[in-house]
C-alpha cells in the first residue's frame, strides 16, 4: 500500500510536470491493481477519479487542456519539423498556446501524414514499430511508435482494463483483427501480458476457424471489427451454435460502424451482455471514446484534446450539429510521430446543451460515430444521410444481410442505394423501400447480383487471411 | 514497592492497555469499514518500509528538541485520529474532537503534574489518545490488506530490534524516560504513588494488529488464540520478566522490558500453527462477506404492495 502510494505519486508527478512516464512503474501499478482486486474484490472508492480524471468541472478542464497543450506544443515545435513550420506560419509561440489560439493552426489531415510522413517523426525519439492503417478508407497511413509509447499504451490500457474489471487474469482474449494491424495486435498481447491473461491472436481467418477457437478454447473476451463480428454471427447461426457453446463475457468492436441489430444478434448468439463499440484510431492513440448505457460516445479528455468542428465552417460545432472529431494527443502520451489537431473525419452529432444522465455524465459526450465525413450524403439543405443511418437500416432488414454490403450515390437529390438481391429476401423491392422509408430514408433501390456484393462496399473483414486448416488433404499424404 | 508488586502493577496497566486496545480494534474492524485508495494493498515490501521507519523514528525522537517533537507528535496523532474517526463523525465534530484530545494532552502535561492525581488524570487522557490512535492505525493496515503473515513477521523482526535497542543501544528505555511528563507521550500508562507503569504505543499496535489480522484471516477461534497469546506473552511474560531477570534495569533503576522479544516469537509460531491448521488466510473480500462482520441492522421491510385486483393489460406486441 505504501509502495503503491509512492508509485501513484510518481506517475501523478510525471503527468503534472509533463515528463515521460516510467513505464516500469506503470507495469508495477498494474500488478498492484491486480493484487488489490485479489484482496478486496474491487478497487477503492475513488477509482472513478483515477480512471476518468478529476475533470468534471469545465473550468478545470480548460485549465488542464491549456497546460497540456502548451507542453505538447513546446515539444512539437522543437522536435517535429512539420509542426515547427505550422507554428511559425501561424505566428504562435508554443508557450502562449491555449485552446482558443490553437484554432489558428490548421487541422492536420490524413494526406499530410501520407505525403510528408518523415516530417512528423520527432527528432528525439527512436522508431520501434510501424503500423499501417488497413486502407479501407483510402491510401494507408503508416504510423511509427517508439518502444516507450508501446509500453506506455499497454500499461495505461491494462491499468484501466483491470480497474474497470474489463480485463481479468483468468481471461483468454481472442483477437480477430487483421494481423497487419501490428499496433493493435501488439497492444492486445502486451495488455494480456501485464494483466496475466491469455492472448490468442488469430487474425481475419475463415469464420469457422475463429468459432472453433471460441467454442473450444475457453475464450472469454473477443476483440474484433464489426464486419468480422457479423461474419461470426452468421457462421455461428448457420452451425446452430448458441450461448451455451461459448464462454464469452464481452465483445469489443471498433473501426467500423456497429449497428444495433448486429450488436443485439451478437449478444443473443454468443450470450454476452456487452458488445462495446469502441472509438480508437491509430493516428491519435491513446485518445479513445467509450460508449455508455445512454448511447453516448464519451471522449477521453485526460490524454488529449477533443475538438468538435462544424463540417461546413470548421468552427466549433453548435449543439445538435454534425461535427468532425479533431484530436490532439498530449505529450507524454505520444512520442515518436505525434499529431496536433488531427482531423479524423469521423462524424458525430453534438448533443444538446444540458447535463447528461448517464453513468459517465462528468465526461463530455457526443452521439456515436456516424461514419466518415466524406461518405455523408446531403439530400437537402439541412438533411443528410450518414453511413450509420444506412448500416443501421440495411442490417435491420429481415434477411439479416450481415455485414451490410451496399453502395450509395446521389441521383437527382435522392439516394440511390445498391443492395445485393438477397438482402431484400422476404420483403421484395417495394417492401424494402417501405422498410427504409420507415427509418427516414427515401431511397431508390438498385438490386445487384449477390456475386457482386463484395464490390459494393469494402470492409475490414475482406482482409481475409488464409490458413491450411480448411484446405483438403493432399493425395499421398 | 516489592518487585512482585511492581510486576503486578505493570501487569494491570499493560494488561488493561493490551486488552482494551486490541478489543477496541476488533470491535472497530467488525463494524466499521475504512475508506481505502483506489489501488493498493499491504505487501511484504510495505512491512520492510514500516520497519525501517520504526528503526529510525526513535532516533528522530531522540534528536529533536521537545517543541519540535511535540509538533511532530501532534501531526502524527491528528492524522491517526482523523483516519479512525472519519467514518464516525462529521468534519466539524471530528476536528473538534482531535483538537480537544491533543490540546488537552498538552495542557494537562504542562499544568497538572504537580500531584499524583494530576499525573493520573494526564495519563488517563493520554491513554485515550494512544488507544484511539493504535486502533485506527491497526485497522488502517489490516483493512488495507495487511495479512497475519505480515504481522507475525513484523512482530518477530521487532523482537530482535527490541532486545537490541533496549540492551545494546538503550534508545527505547532512554526515550521512555525522556517522554515521561511531556505532552503526547506515545505510551499507555498510569501512576501509582511514586511509580509509573507504561507500555509503548508500538507494542499496543502490534498486539492490536495481531489480534485483528488473526480474526480476519481465520475467524473467531484464531482471534481467541491471538488474544490469549497477547495476555500471556505480551503482558504476563513481560510483567513477570523482572522477577527472574535483572538485565533490564536501567541506570535510573527503571525497568525496561523489550516486550516484542517475548511476544514476537510466540506470535510467529502461532501464525505457523494457524496456517498449518486453517490453510490460506481469508482475503478482506472474504472477511467482509463472512458472518464475522457485524452489519448494521436493516430497517423493517416496507409492507408488500396490495396486489392489483384488475388484471394488468398485456404488453402490446413489438
Amino acid at each position: 500500500m505504501l509502495e503503491t502510494g509512492i508509485r501513484q505519486f510518481r506517475m501523478a508527478m510525471g503527468m503534472v510536470w509533463g515528463r515521460k512516464l516510467d513505464t516500469a512503474n506503470l507495469a508495477r501499478l498494474v500488478e498492484d491493481a491486480l493484487a488489490t482486486l485479489a484482496e478486496f474484490g474491487e478497487p477503492g472508492s475513488d477509482v472513478q477519479a483515477v480512471l476518468d480524471g478529476p475533470l468534471a468541472d469545465p473550468e478545470s478542464r480548460t485549465e488542464f487542456a491549456n497546460r497540456s497543450l502548451r507542453r505538447t506544443a513546446r515539444r512539437l515545435q522543437a522536435q517535429s519539423s512539420f509542426y515547427s513550420r505550422r507554428f511559425a506560419a501561424a505566428g504562435i509561440a508554443a508557450d502562449k498556446l491555449d485552446v482558443e489560439a490553437l484554432r489558428r493552426i490548421p487541422v492536420t489531415v490524413k494526406r499530410d501524414l501520407v505525403e510528408r510522413q518523415a516530417e512528423f517523426l520527432c527528432a528525439d525519439s527512436n522508431r520501434y514499430l510501424a503500423t499501417r492503417t488497413t486502407g479501407t478508407t483510402g491510401r494507408p497511413v503508416e504510423i511509427w511508435v517508439s518502444r516507450y509509447e508501446l509500453e506506455l499504451l499497454a500499461g495505461l490500457g491494462a491499468l484501466a482494463g483491470v480497474l474497470r474489471d474489463e480485463n481479468r487474469a483468468s481471461d483468454i482474449v481472442q483477437v480477430n483483427v487483421s494481423s497487419r494491424a501490428t499496433l493493435s495486435v501488439h497492444l492486445n498481447a502486451a495488455v494480456c501480458r501485464l494483466v496475466g491473461s491469455g492472448c490468442r491472436v488469430l487474425g481475419i481467418v475463415p469464420p469457422d476457424e475463429a468459432l472453433d477457437s471460441l467454442t473450444e478454447g475457453g475464450v472469454t473476451l473477443l476483440a474484433t471489427v464489426p464486419s468480422y463480428l457479423a461474419e461470426l454471427v452468421v457462421a455461428a447461426r448457420r452451425r446452430g451454435l448458441g450461448p451455451a457453446d461459448f464462454r464469452l463475457r464481452r465483445i469489443d468492436g471498433g473501426g467500423e460502424v456497429l449497428s444495433t441489430s448486429l450488436a443485439a444478434a451478437a449478444r443473443e448468439t454468443f450470450g454476452v451482455s456487452q458488445v462495446n463499440d469502441v472509438f480508437a484510431m491509430t493516428e491519435v492513440m491513446p485518445v479513445t471514446g467509450r460508449n455508455c448505457g445512454g448511447g453516448h460516445l464519451h471522449h477521453d479528455i485526460n490524454m488529449g484534446l477533443v475538438e468538435l468542428l462544424d463540417l461546413d465552417t470548421g468552427e466549433p460545432a453548435a449543439p445538435g450539429a454534425l461535427a468532425t472529431v479533431v484530436i490532439t494527443p498530449y505529450f507524454p502520451y505520444r512520442e515518436c510521430m505525434p499529431v496536433l489537431r488531427y482531423d479524423t473525419r469521423d462524424v458525430v452529432r453534438c448533443l444538446p446543451d444540458g447535463p447528461l444522465d448517464c453513468e459517465a455524465a462528468g465526461i463530455p459526450a457526443t452521439s456515436p460515430i456516424l461514419g466518415k465525413a466524406d461518405h455523408i450524403l446531403r439530400v437537402g439543405p439541412t438533411q443528410v444521410v450518414t453511413p450509420r443511418d444506412l448500416v443501421e437500416a440495411v442490417e435491420a432488414l429481415p434477411s439479416q444481410p450481415w455485414p451490410a454490403r451496399f453502395h450509395t450515390r446521389l441521383a437527382d437529390g435522392r439516394v440511390r442505394l445498391s443492395l445485393p438481391e438477397s438482402a431484400v429476401d422476404g420483403l421484395g423491392e417495394a417492401g424494402a423501400r417501405e422498410h427504409f422509408a420507415m427509418r427516414g430514408l427515401d431511397v431508390d433501390l438498385n438490386l445487384v447480383a449477390d456475386a457482386d456484393a463484395a464490390s459494393l462496399r469494402t470492409l475490414r473483414s475482406d482482409l481475409h487471411e488464409t490458413t491450411f486448416v480448411a484446405a483438403p488433404a493432399l493425395i499421398g499424404e | 514497592m516489592t518487585p512482585f508488586q511492581l510486576s503486578l502493577m505493570e501487569f494491570s496497566v499493560a494488561g488493561t492497555a493490551a486488552v482494551l486496545t486490541s478489543g477496541t480494534a476488533l470491535f472497530y474492524l467488525r463494524r466499521i469499514t475504512l475508506d481505502r485508495p483506489a489501488i493498493g494493498t499491504f505487501n511484504g515490501r510495505d512491512i520492510r518500509v514500516l520497519f525501517v521507519f520504526i528503526v529510525f523514528l526513535p532516533l528522530l525522537y531522540a534528536l529533536l528538541p521537545h517543541w519540535a517533537l511535540t509538533c511532530f507528535l501532534s501531526i502524527t496523532f491528528a492524522s491517526a485520529l482523523s483516519i479512525g474517526l472519519r467514518p464516525l463523525l462529521g468534519p466539524a465534530a471530528l476536528w473538534l474532537t482531535v483538537g480537544t484530545l491533543i490540546g488537552a494532552s498538552i495542557w494537562l502535561s504542562r499544568t497538572m503534574l504537580g500531584t499524583v492525581w494530576g499525573w493520573q488524570l494526564s495519563w488517563l487522557e493520554g491513554d485515550l489518545l494512544v488507544t484511539l490512535a493504535a486502533v485506527a492505525i491497526a485497522n488502517l493496515y489490516v483493512q488495507g490488506g495487511m495479512k497475519l503473515k505480515h504481522v507475525s513477521w513484523f512482530a518477530l523482526t521487532l523482537g530482535v530490534y527490541d532486545v537490541l535497542f533496549t540492551t545494546v543501544l538503550p534508545v527505547n528505555s532512554h526515550l521512555a524516560e525522556e517522554f515521561l511528563g511531556w505532552p503526547l507521550d506515545p505510551s499507555f500508562g498510569m501512576r501509582f504513588g511514586l511509580y509509573n507503569a507504561t507500555i509503548g504505543i508500538g507494542d499496543l499496535l502490534v498486539y492490536a494488529l495481531f489480534l485483528i489480522a488473526a480474526f480476519k484471516a481465520y475467524g473467531r477461534l484464531a482471534g481467541r488464540v491471538a488474544m490469549g497469546l497477547i495476555v500471556v506473552f505480551g503482558v504476563g511474560a513481560v510483567a513477570a520478566a523482572p522477577l527472574v531477570l535483572d538485565n533490564f534495569i536501567t541506570a535510573r533503576t527503571d525497568v525496561a522490558i523489550p516486550a516484542q522479544t517475548l511476544f514476537g516469537p510466540a506470535a510467529f509460531v502461532a501464525y505457523l500453527w494457524m496456517r498449518r491448521r486453517y490453510g490460506r488466510e481469508r482475503t478482506m473480500q472474504e472477511f467482509l462477506a463472512s458472518a464475522d462482520v457485524v452489519r448494521p441492522r436493516q430497517a423493517a421491510p416496507a409492507p408488500a404492495p396490495v396486489p392489483a385486483l384488475e388484471p394488468l393489460p398485456a404488453p402490446s406486441p413489438a
